[in-house]
């Protein structure tokens, strides 16, 4: 059996290190990445779509399906998360029977460091801010709806660890969960349908000069419910864990 | 220096990859790979991709090591020999 293993590890890293060494050089400008349709977006990426970070442009106007899926991926996550029965379990209804359980709860938590504590709190504001900058200026600089999702994600789930689960609870409204978890698919899907009314293509974005305020808010409008929704979808899935069983 | 950077912070990133692989303890597992994404988004920046890495920072290093935390508090702590 090891004799089989070590075998099979050495067939595939040569298959890799033969296929790496027939890779183009990093960075090489005639490698069939950059002479495609890459070359394209390099020269003209930035007039098309009026994007000046050329990232987003891709990421959502030349390439709005793949990040359409990606966000349908990620809401499909949670899903499967929700559909573990543990997940979904109701709290104890008696009043005596959530006493009881609430009493466990504590027994069971590791009191949290002050250092932690003073930590997080302190930190928090600012990660939100930076989360929100990365959010507004992810059209021009590096950053954009993906990264303030996690951003924000990992801010709420730091603030869950700290204040516990109730208080993490309360950071998504509980009447409008169900339309947050599922606000990037959602939103894209409606963006889509924009597109097709304007353009007559299905995720189209309009081209000329003038629409490029429109054009500019469709691609707002995603990324906020990108941010939006991701961030959400990460606080449900820590939530979903951390639930008593 | 930039290929000197690179190049230890590669074998840094081999070396993080097997203790994890080794580790039979699996929430020291976790804070190992923690470390792991975290040499991967020094990596992300160094080659000039500060999207990816501000994620892997984010989700790497901080989000998937919560869950994975969670996940072992809800079943077993070490592996199965």
């Amino acid at each position: 059996m090891r004799v089989f293993a070590l075998a099979l590890v050495l067939v595939v890293a040569a298959t890799m290190v033969i296929g790496i060494a027939g890779l183009p050089p990093h960075g090489d400008p005639d490698g069939p990445v950059h002479t495609h349709v890459g070359a394209r977006y390099l020269e003209q990426g930035v007039a098309e779509t009026g994007l000046r970070n050329l990232v987003t442009a891709v990421l959502l106007v030349y390439r709005g399906f793949d990040t359409f899926l990606e966000v349908v991926v990620i809401f499909t996550a949670l899903v499967a998360v929700l559909a573990l029965p543990s997940a979904t379990r109701q709290p104890p209804q008696s009043r005596d029977e959530s006493a009881a359980a609430s009493r466990r709860d504590t027994d069971d938590a590791v009191p949290v460091s002050p250092v932690v504590f003073l930590v997080v709190r302190l930190l928090a504001p600012f990660i939100a801010v930076f989360a929100l900058a990365s959010l507004y200026r992810g059209h021009v600089t590096p950053g954009g709806g993906f990264q303030s999702a996690a951003i924000i994600g990992a801010m709420m789930i730091a603030l869950g660890l700290v204040f516990g689960r109730e208080h993490a609870a309360r950071l998504v409204p509980h009447g409008a969960k169900a339309w947050l978890q599922a606000l990037g698919p959602l939103v894209f899907a409606v963006v889509a349908l924009v597109g097709w009314r304007l353009t007559g293509a299905f995720l189209g974005f309009p081209a000329d000069e003038a629409a490029h305020a429109l054009r500019e808010a469709l691609v707002v409008i995603l990324e906020v419910a990108i941010a939006v929704g991701g961030a959400v979808i990460l606080a449900q899935l820590f939530m979903a864990l951390d639930a008593p069983s | 220096m930039s290929v000197v950077f690179d190049a230890v912070m590669l074998l840094l990133l081999i070396a993080t990859a097997i203790t994890v692989a080794r580790a039979r303890d699996l929430v020291a597992a976790v804070v190992k790979f923690g470390l792991y994404s975290l040499v991967l988004c020094l990596v992300w920046q160094h080659r000039g991709a500060p999207d990816v890495a501000i994620t892997e920072a984010a989700v790497g290093a901080g989000v998937t090591s919560v869950l994975f935390l969670l996940t072992i508090a809800k079943t077993a702590r070490s592996e199965r020999r």
